[in-house]
């Protein structure tokens, strides 16, 4: 299907940018607790979305502790609107 | 490498966005302000538009220590504000941190601006009670464009979310407090 990517198409790499668009950077932990998966999962999907230039993270504080907070780059929100659109498309075919 | 996966059909494409859109709405609905983040806004407003209006109309050196004590304390508040939204809920908000220090939306802006031009028109008139009025005013406005924006945020968070950075917010404070310092020297 024309549009959709495979880098998002992971259902957890969806929630996780679609997540993202609701605010400029969240912090790791924050982000874990809205999406409910693991330390590991949540890791795993940041690494692969940050290669692709989807996702930036930066090391930081929070509450006194380090930790990494996480936003979406600009390529990050151009690809999330494609793969969304796409998704619609599919959708649209048979309604 | 990812192994390729076949494409979703429509059922399965239609709860992976709507699965999306609830992980998205339930972060956004978990974000709280900090406790008294309106009040704190209207009166470092009404703070920095009152001392602004007395500061401009003195043209002296006390005058413009007036005026950059009523825009410290406007921008320490706003900074103190942002700075407590980030460690309660763990989030970065661009659109509230332009709302918040620029009163981003169209409401504000005139509020603001009216205020300011009342007040400073009312500091030259010595019409204190004016300066005062136009104050409480611009604060009052200020904060309620503020409530309002969140309002707006809550039901719609992509929309709302993009804002000016941090960095281009102090860019622009110091660049607003160079510019009303040349303004001063030059009146």
């Amino acid at each position: 299907m024309a549009g959709l990517d495979p880098l998002i198409h992971a259902p957890a790499r969806l929630q996780l940018l679609t997540t993202l668009t609701a605010v400029s950077a969240a912090e790791f932990s924050t982000l874990r607790e809205a999406l409910g998966v693991s330390d590991s999962v949540l890791s795993k999907h940041i690494s692969t979305l940050v290669a692709a230039g989807y996702v930036r993270s930066r090391k930081g504080m929070h509450d006194g502790r380090r930790t990494t907070w996480v936003g979406l780059t600009d390529a990050g929100r151009t690809a999330l609107r494609c793969h969304v659109a796409a998704l619609r498309r599919l959708i649209d075919v048979v309604e | 490498m990812e192994s390729p996966t076949p494409p979703p059909c429509p059922h399965e494409a239609h709860a992976e966005l709507a699965a999306a859109d609830r992980a998205r709405d339930r972060l956004a609905a978990r974000l709280r302000l900090p406790s008294g983040l309106h009040p704190a806004l209207a009166v470092a407003v009404a703070v920095q538009v009152g001392t602004a209006g007395v500061g401009i109309a003195q043209q002296t050196a006390a005058g413009l220590a007036l005026l950059f004590a009523g825009l410290a304390v406007f921008l320490m508040t706003a900074a103190w504000s942002l700075h407590r939204f980030r460690v309660i809920n763990g989030v970065r908000v661009d659109g509230l941190a332009s709302q918040v220090v620029l009163g981003a939306d169209t409401t504000s802006s005139l509020v603001y601006l009216g205020s300011f031009g009342a007040a400073t028109w009312a500091a030259f008139a010595s019409a204190w009670w004016l300066v005062a009025v136009a104050a409480v005013a611009g604060g009052t406005g200020y904060a309620l464009g503020a409530r309002r924006w969140w309002h707006a945020y809550r039901s719609e968070p992509a929309a709302h979310a993009v804002g000016a950075s941090p960095r281009l917010l102090a860019g622009l404070a110091v660049i607003a407090c160079l510019g009303l310092a040349v303004l001063l020297v030059l009146g």
